[in-house]
């Protein structure tokens, strides 16, 4: 008994810490969005379900919802496929590879600020670089984070140029765990390079493919910060978020209530992917 | 041993790496080039590709504009964060994987730890923003170090979790026979035999807390508490084209993390993608 004592004091920190920092804010959120509640004057008085059908018929949030559902798919599609062609480009040995392969994660360990910041300059309509490019060219200048109809598409773009190496990499080394005999001896039979994909090494590396899909999926469901230092959720609605929205109301306007009924929903969202990604990862390491 | 049609590299191949490693490595240079430039280099319409007058003035002037505040904020938040989470989940694991918890609260606990990590955080932030205020942990550093937990603790537990899976119980056990206490054992035995685990985990949770954003900016308002993150933004959003200091901070804020790439890379290609996020 005493033997056990020990591991019950070892655990206990940590997982009051877990409870204190995710389990109440969790249960809270599920109180406060009963209520309608205002930080700045302190009213809080109970409404029922009226937070959520609110939220429901809100214009602004379904605009968050759709530009987070395409922000995250586009960028995800893209970065998965960049990533498994770049693997593919990159499989076997090769002069100064594994400088070439430092180099390119390069952009995943900018700080994302520096990279916002980057981009910024690089977008900027008058003097930036990529439209000078284009002037140079002869073709129109775009107006990159001002045009409603391209500002979240170059969000995305940053998304793409600093994450894709991580597809890259993590599917390159799944690629590297297939034994080399399986291709040889598929090139013995004559399968030629894309039948040789298509038929075998897609499907062994369907499991890693769909890791990487869920954790890219995962990561840009909670885009913030570039929405934050780019566009501000601008310009008008167009790069307008489901975390910038509950930033938003919670933070600008103090609605503390729609903001924590604006997470619930957002939470039921997760509860979708945290399923598809707990099988596949319980499905291969069990706990 | 022939080379299959996928390890062939012909000339398409090396044209197209250096396309790729220009559209990687081009941004990087203009962050560096353009931090060396004049501001009135900076904004002139037809971008300059070098810096046709080299200039350190943008560093001097970041220096001096209190950038030291600001790495040794980010420094002390994401170093004690690291410790706490490192040492929090050092403990824990080491309980969830000698020892089994009633009401099967390993396999609930580990399972909660993964969804926290699929959370996005601002989810938390408006309980987590009240709690903090009322026990007087808001515009604090330390608040920041305890509310960081939300991300790296997570990501330590389950790292080190592996870790101290692949820890063989034999040398426990053999330390016990000779009448060693379990801290003692905890201390001399496991913690030698974790290092290298140790190590990884601390370098992935220091990089998360340097590039935390959201957190910060909910929770700083004091301008000598701003991080690193923080002090770039303000700058974004201030300052519309200050670009040179803008980049020399950016640079001197990311220089330190991107000297771990190649250790990052190392680890990765290890096998540890699960961990990763």
């Amino acid at each position: 008994m005493k033997k056990n004592i020990f591991y019950y004091l070892i655990f206990a920190p940590a997982l009051i810490v877990i409870v204190f920092l995710t389990v109440y804010p969790i249960v809270n959120v599920f109180h406060m969005s009963f209520f309608k509640y205002n930080y700045l004057s302190d009213t809080k008085i109970f409404i029922g379900l009226k937070n959520f059908k609110r939220i429901m018929g809100d214009d602004l949030f379904h605009t968050a919802f759709l530009n987070t559902i395409v922000f995250s798919v586009v960028a995800t599609f893209i970065e998965v496929s960049l990533g498994i062609f770049l693997a593919l480009l990159f499989y076997g040995q090769f002069f100064g590879k594994r400088v070439f392969m430092v180099m390119i994660i390069f952009p995943m360990m900018l700080s994302t600020m520096v990279i916002s910041a980057l981009w910024k300059t690089l977008y900027h309509f008058d003097i930036g670089l990529l439209n000078y490019v284009l002037r140079s060219i002869g073709l129109k200048p775009i107006g990159w984070l001002i045009n409603p109809k391209i500002a979240l598409f170059s969000i995305i773009l940053v998304d793409i140029w600093q994450w894709t190496p991580f597809a890259f990499i993590l599917i390159h080394a799944g690629l590297n765990t297939i034994q080399r005999e399986i291709f040889e001896a598929a090139s013995i039979d004559g399968a030629n390079y894309f039948k040789t994909l298509i038929h075998i090494t897609f499907p062994i590396l369907s499991g890693q493919i769909l890791l990487v899909i869920l954790l890219r999926t995962i990561d840009t469901f909670r885009i913030f910060s570039k929405v934050y230092a780019l566009t501000q959720g601008g310009p008008g609605n167009a790069t307008e978020t489901l975390t910038y929205y509950v930033y938003r109301e919670g933070f600008t306007y103090f609605n503390l209530g729609r903001a924590a009924t604006a997470s619930i929903y957002i939470l039921i969202v997760i509860a979708f992917i945290s399923y598809f990604y707990l099988r596949n990862i319980i499905g291969e390491e069990s706990v | 041993m022939s080379r299959t049609a996928m390890e062939k590299k012909g000339i398409i191949f090396w044209v197209l790496l250096i396309v790729i490693l220009f559209l990687v490595l081009f941004p990087i240079y203009w962050i560096a080039i353009t931090s060396l430039k004049y501001p009135v280099e900076n904004i002139s319409p037809v971008p300059t590709f070098y810096p046709h007058r080299v200039t350190l003035q943008n560093y001097l002037n970041v220096l001096e504009g209190g950038f030291f505040r600001n790495l040794y904020n980010s420094l002390f938040v994401s170093t004690f964060s690291t410790a706490l989470s490192l040492t929090l989940s050092f403990l824990a694991t080491y309980a969830l994987v000698r020892f089994k918890f009633p009401l099967r609260l390993n396999y609930i606990f580990l399972i909660w730890v993964l969804i926290v990590k699929i959370l996005p955080p601002i989810v938390l932030a408006i309980p987590l923003y009240t709690l903090f205020t009322s026990v007087h942990l808001i515009n604090k550093l330390v608040g920041l170090v305890i509310v960081y937990q939300v991300y790296t603790l997570p990501y330590c537990l389950w790292m080190l979790f592996g870790f101290l899976k692949a820890v063989p119980i034999e040398y426990e056990q053999a330390a016990e026979i000779d009448g060693a206490s379990k801290l003692k054992v905890l201390t001399s035995i496991v913690l030698p035999l974790t290092r290298g685990g140790l190590v990884a985990t601390a370098i992935f949770s220091v990089i998360v807390a340097w590039d935390e954003f959201l957190f910060a900016l909910l929770f700083i308002r004091n301008p000598d508490l701003l991080t690193l993150p923080l002090r770039i933004v303000n700058f974004i959003t201030e300052y519309e084209t200050l670009w040179g200091e803008l980049m020399a901070i950016g640079l001197m804020a990311t220089l330190p993390v991107l000297l771990f790439s190649g250790y990052v890379y190392r680890k990765m290609t290890e096998g540890f993608s699960m961990s990763l996020k």
